[in-house]
């Protein structure tokens, strides 16, 4: 079976985000059943970006437009999983929970092998890769390109809902030769900047793309690199394969070759009511919690670059407050308030995010 | 769709509301079509096209006005001389304009428009109504139906027709050559002369650089062989003057030679609440299933005189007595004789002798003088969709009981529990009756097409939520139980038009669709058993009852031998060999084989009338029947064989225009060629000029009821002194004046949700896609009042206060207006304070929107009225 590929055809899209409540439906991820859980982010964009029950967001970017006689453009792009060839989060992810798809080459996943590292997320130029907590632990989320429906001959659930065939899944080279197609129909409409994205981008994508305004205007990246990190960590790899199938094992063992991880550390499953001896994998104790923390919490406490994610974020939090308290003190205490729920609000953002 | 030349959206926004029209654009995109849009801001249909250009919430008269002034001053004044030669002009269709419409009918010579004062001819000061008389043509000679034997109208005096006097055809006057000055075309020309580009664009608050773009555009779609479509939905409608904005179209289409085109005609997009069908249905006050008028204390007070004033005097509804007994013959089975007029006392009259309106506005005035005490709310939320909708909540506690037939608990069931209500004085007594979603039940849809598509049941209700027909059932079976207790109590009033109704569609002891799809489709009354109660055997057949469906309505009759719910329908179920299976009836067909190429499908489903796909099909060939353009031929006369080329096995579509007659002996004889291109009108010609409007005969440009402008400069009268509302009292409308609400304000949806939200509001993940009401507004704007995106806005006038969120956007911009800057600001509808997973207790959009609108159609004018805003902390 050859490559195959999904194409994005930014020029027929009209932002109805069916694909992004098709990929919801279809895969089960939930949506809050809170009352006004969701605030309006103020643009067409919700939620504002993905996350570990959203594989899927339409992203609206709106500007002026001086060369064209309608004077404004709306550069709608679709932002998931791309499906990269040189796959930075197959490449580094420790217990193989990542992977291939022989038949088609999309990037799939299998998350009860997920031991919820995060490498993969650090490893994508595209910033995809989210975690949703199952209960037990924190594991990858993302578009798996719905092999299993391909395997069983249909197309991925967001291609099939899409009314204005701005979806199209099919053979690589197909998607590749309409998206040029369509590329010189829109120059010859006036989109100058008109180009196809993903034919080379990361040993090449299978999400082909038709970017009507060109790669910045629709919010992606020019000339995307597999992270350095990713090198290094494949030396690692066949070492985490030696213990598994024990994973948890496995990561400890992976942990302390490449962080200097805190040995015989214990941690407590909420699930089973185990302590768990992190280094061994050993059942400790069973029913009686040794440790206030969760087993997600042990498990990823000692990971540099969480604690990097956790200290940047506060950062930016505090930046922001203050950036925002600066630009409204002149407004009088009215702007006060409003600094301090926009504070608030990017905490709130900070927790979510952090997921 | 995909057949079109050119694209005009106006008053639609069908990539975000219609999306599924937009393969088809794309399909006519992609052959080279122009894709314009005109609209208050940059939608994202405006993204899809080739022109956008912006206007002034509310004045797409003045637009169309223009557009025709341009179409005249360079398509057809100067090749006027060349037709009148008979030379072929390959830039207009004068042929069609000629002989397809009423260009050359001379008018009555006391037609008249003054522009100093706003008024057309007929206007009366004392009941504030015109009087049509003067719209009408100069007659030329007139002629009798022939209901001798053997005459074409035989059949009106035959025996169980219910006696009428058959009208009169009053043949115009025409000038051919299109000089006299009382002729449609010349008082057209006058008419639109005040509409000149800078007018135009000093009105709509256009750049003129846009509007001879988008107008050039446009026109080019009236060559011969083109096709110009507009696509519309209620962005046209939604106006004081809606109705005019419908019939502008019309009329904008038959100069440009688009109707009965492929790829032209007036798209009146309709979707998923199945508008289309609703209408079919008869969902309105005035008139009945399939676009029957109902009757009233005038004009229809019996059953002759309705007969009188509704059948056409030429033209296909020349048949309409055979819908009306057929219907009747529905409405009271066995009840209705010719002796009794076929039971038309019977129904209840629309009260037209007083003037009185009781539509969906005046009802709520109604509820404050408590006139009016009991209200049913079935499928429909005014407490949140219908203008004022703080009025509505005020006016409906008023009420002594209050229906609520819907699938959640919307605003309108829990009126008393709004932020603003005091539910301890509110004595409303409130019935909540679930009902079950589309996919819940089986039963029909339509499509923008007028495909009516068979849907099945996907799940079973939820809960107790049934279908609407059963709870019908119920609610009839118990009425009818009080009625026949109490029939003989002096104290009952009228029982009659209860008891004698025919109420019989069930099917293995139950209430059914599919012995409603019988009644809609007609059948013969002396071979069909409705007795003996319907039973079905597996293969669809029954095994007990018995059904003779008809073919089409060609088999309906005015002597009461046949029935038919809905002449327009009929044929779309019409398989006798298996009435109890839709799958087999051509309303559940599945064949998407396109014989014609043109996306006819003429075996997908079943269009009315008669499986046709494109109406008024006739206006696709030139006066000898050969197509403007061969490629996309519909109908086509073989001037060889002498016979019409037509239907699916030719590639072409079904004929909406006499093409063959069959004799009395039953020989089929074909009808060469004419001009009758519309036959569903008596002159059998489009109508450029109509007297079929309340509100004048020509589209005039009126301000909206709440408008930035002070004086109308195309005439001497502000609003349409028509439109509805006119006389509530000040306490009702509450109308702004622009020195204290500045901003044009107007309102839409967005794709992510459906109206007031009870199913989409309901879908967690919706609610997370689109999480609130918006209000979009300039960047220009934004500066001028402190507004960031994201802000909170309060949003106000006379009527209510709201709060949204803002979205600053480049895609809207303020416009000029008479020389002034004139802003914009539109809002999203969806949320209110309904307790579903998304709702607000900042007040809902509709509490801003002003309680008047159109006088035709009685729709509200949600798209243009007036507004403050400020930045606002919640």
């Amino acid at each position: 079976m050859s490559d195959k590929a999904f194409l994005f055809d930014a020029s027929r899209c009209t932002g109805c985000k069916g694909c992004q409540i098709a990929c919801k439906c279809w895969n089960n991820l939930p949506s809050s059943l809170e009352m006004n859980h969701y605030k309006f982010t103020g643009s067409y964009q919700n939620p504002a970006d993905l996350n570990g029950d959203t594989r899927l967001i339409m992203t609206f970017n709106e500007f002026e437009n001086k060369a064209s006689q309608k004077r404004v453009g709306n550069a709608i792009t679709r932002r998931s999983c791309q499906h990269c060839t040189d796959a930075g989060c197959v490449s580094i992810c420790p217990a193989g929970a990542l992977f291939k798809d022989e038949a088609t080459g999309l990037v799939t996943h299998d998350a009860s092998k997920c031991v919820g590292c995060q490498y993969c997320s650090s490893a994508c130029p595209f910033e995809v890769p989210r975690y949703t907590d199952d209960g037990l632990r924190t594991v990858i989320n993302k578009c798996y390109g719905c092999v299993d429906r391909v395997a069983n001959g249909m197309a991925p659930a967001c291609v099939t809902t899409c009314q204005p065939e701005a979806l199209l899944f099919g053979d690589r080279a197909d998607m590749i030769a309409q998206a040029h197609r369509q590329v010189a129909f829109l120059k010859e409409h006036g989109y100058e900047d008109a180009c196809v994205y993903g034919e080379n981008e990361m040993g090449g994508l299978h999400v082909i793309q038709v970017l009507k305004y060109g790669v910045e205007k629709h919010g992606q990246v020019e000339n995307p690199q597999v992270m350095g990190t990713v090198g290094a960590m494949n030396v690692m790899k066949p070492l985490t394969g030696v213990v598994a199938p024990l994973v948890v094992v496995g990561l400890g063992a992976m942990f302390a070759l490449a962080t200097g991880y805190k040995r015989n550390t214990l941690a407590y499953n909420n699930e089973t009511q185990d302590t768990i001896a992190l280094e061994t994998g050993e059942v400790v104790k069973t029913g009686d919690p040794q440790d206030s923390r969760t087993f997600t919490e042990a498990l990823t406490e000692n990971l540099p670059f969480m604690e990097a994610n956790r200290k940047k974020k506060q950062l930016e939090a505090e930046a922001a407050a203050k950036a925002a308290a600066e630009a409204e003190a002149a407004a009088g205490s009215e702007a006060q308030v409003q600094a301090a729920d926009t504070a608030a609000a990017t905490e709130e953002d900070t927790q979510e995010g952090g997921e | 769709m995909q057949n079109t030349d050119v694209i005009l959206n106006i008053g639609s926004n069908s990539a975000e509301n219609h999306p599924v029209s937009s393969k088809w654009l794309h399909k006519a995109h992609e052959r080279g079509a122009k894709w314009i849009v005109v609209d208050p801001r940059y939608t994202r249909t405006a993204e899809m096209a080739d022109i956008y250009c912006p206007i002034r919430s509310g004045t797409d008269i003045c637009f169309y006005g223009g557009l025709y002034h341009y179409i005249i001053e360079n398509l057809i004044e100067p090749n006027l001389e060349k037709y009148r030669a008979g030379r072929f002009v390959p830039e207009y269709n004068f042929e069609y304009l000629t002989q397809y419409t009423n260009a050359s009918y001379i008018l009555d010579h006391e037609f008249e428009f003054d522009p100093q004062t706003g008024f057309f001819s007929g206007w009366d000061k004392d009941s504030e109504t015109y009087n049509s008389h003067s719209w009408h043509y100069e007659t030329d000679h007139e002629e009798e139906w022939d209901t001798t034997p053997g005459g074409t109208y035989a059949w009106a005096v035959g025996e169980g027709v219910p006696e009428f006097t058959t009208p009169t055809l009053t043949v115009p006057k025409k000038d051919m050559t299109l000089t006299d000055e009382r002729c449609v075309y010349q008082q057209m020309k006058k008419h639109y002369s005040r509409y000149t580009m800078d007018m135009v664009c000093s009105v709509c608050g256009m750049d003129k650089e846009d509007l001879e773009l988008v107008y050039s555009t446009y026109a080019s779609s009236a060559a011969p062989g083109k096709a110009g479509t507009i696509l519309y939905a209620l962005g046209q409608t939604q106006h004081t003057y809606g109705a005019q904005n419908t019939r502008a179209m019309s009329i904008l289409q038959l100069l440009c030679g688009n109707v009965g085109v492929p790829g032209g005609g007036v798209c009146a997009l309709r979707g998923e609440p199945n508008v289309q069908g609703a209408t079919d249905m008869g969902m309105l006050v005035n008139e009945q299933p399939a676009y029957l008028k109902w009757a009233n204390t005038t004009d229809r007070d019996t059953l002759a005189h309705w007969l009188e004033s509704q059948t056409y005097s030429d033209g296909y509804y020349t048949n309409k007595p055979k819908f009306m007994v057929s219907a009747l013959k529905e409405w009271y089975g066995e009840n209705a004789t010719v002796e009794n007029d076929y039971g038309y006392d019977w129904w209840p009259k629309v009260p037209s002798h007083d003037g009185s309106d009781w539509t969906e506005l005046s009802s709520f005035e109604k509820m404050k003088e408590g006139t009016m005490k009991g209200y049913y709310a079935w499928g429909m939320n005014p407490c949140h969709s219908a203008p004022n909708s703080g009025n509505v909540r005020r006016s409906m506690a008023n009420l002594d009981w209050l229906v609520v037939a819907d699938q959640v608990i919307t605003e309108t069931a829990d009126f008393w529990d709004a932020p603003d209500m005091d539910a301890s004085t509110i004595p409303t007594t409130v019935f909540f009756l679930p009902c079950a979603l589309i996919y819940e039940k089986p039963g029909t849809i339509l499509n923008s097409g007028r495909w009516v598509q068979w849907r099945y049941q996907a799940v079973e209700p939820w809960d107790e939520a049934k279908p609407d027909y059963e709870i019908c059932d119920i609610l009839w079976k118990e009425i009818c139980a009080l009625y026949e207790a109490e029939k003989n109590d002096p104290k009952t009033a009228n029982p009659d038009p209860i008891l004698n109704m025919k109420w019989d569609y069930y099917l293995d002891g139950k209430i059914d669709p599919i012995p409603v799809a019988w009644a809609l489709n007609g059948y013969k009354v002396e071979s069909s058993d409705w007795k003996s109660g319907f039973t079905s055997n597996p293969d669809g057949t029954l095994s007990s009852g018995s059904i003779d469906l008809l073919a089409g309505y060609a088999g309906l009759g005015a002597n009461g031998s046949t029935a038919c719910g809905m002449w327009i329908y009929s044929g779309f179920f019409a398989n006798n060999d298996a009435p109890c299976d839709p799958s087999k009836q051509a309303v559940a067909r599945r064949n998407n084989v396109d014989s014609s190429g043109l996306g006819l499908y003429s075996e997908w489903a079943f269009a009315w009338p008669n499986n046709r796909r494109i109406i008024y099909n006739r206006a696709s060939a030139d006066l000898e029947g050969q197509p403007w353009n061969e490629e996309k031929a519909l109908v086509k006369w073989d001037k060889d064989a002498q016979k019409w080329l037509t239907g699916y096995a030719n590639g072409m579509d079904i004929p909406d225009f006499a093409a063959t007659r069959t004799l009395t002996d039953g020989t089929v004889q074909q009808i060469e060629p004419n001009n009758k291109a519309f036959f569903m009108l008596w002159e059998q010609n489009g109508r450029l000029e109509s007297y079929g409007m309340t509100d004048g005969p020509f589209p005039e440009h009126f301000e909206p009821f709440e408008t930035p402008l002070s004086s109308n400069p195309l005439n001497g009268l502000l609003n349409s002194p028509c439109f509805l509302g006119r006389k509530f009292v000040d306490d009702s409308t509450r109308r702004g004046r622009v020195e204290d609400y500045p901003y044009v304000a107007t309102t839409y949806s967005v794709t992510e949700h459906w109206q007031t939200g009870g199913q989409t509001r309901a879908c967690p993940s919706l609610v997370e896609a689109w999480p609130g009401d918006m209000i979009e507004l300039s960047q220009e704007l934004a500066l001028e009042k402190g507004i960031h995106t994201g802000d909170h806005v309060r949003v106000w006038n006379r009527r209510a206060s709201v709060v949204v969120t803002a979205v600053v956007t480049p895609r809207v911009r303020p416009l000029t207006v008479q020389g002034k800057t004139q802003h914009l600001v539109g809002m999203t509808h969806h949320f209110s304070w309904g307790k579903l997973f998304g709702n607000t207790t900042l007040g809902a959009v509709n509490d801003l929107t002003p309680n008047v609108g159109d006088p035709n159609s009685q729709t509200p004018e949600y798209k243009a009225f007036l507004v403050n805003i400020e930045k606002t902390t919640v």
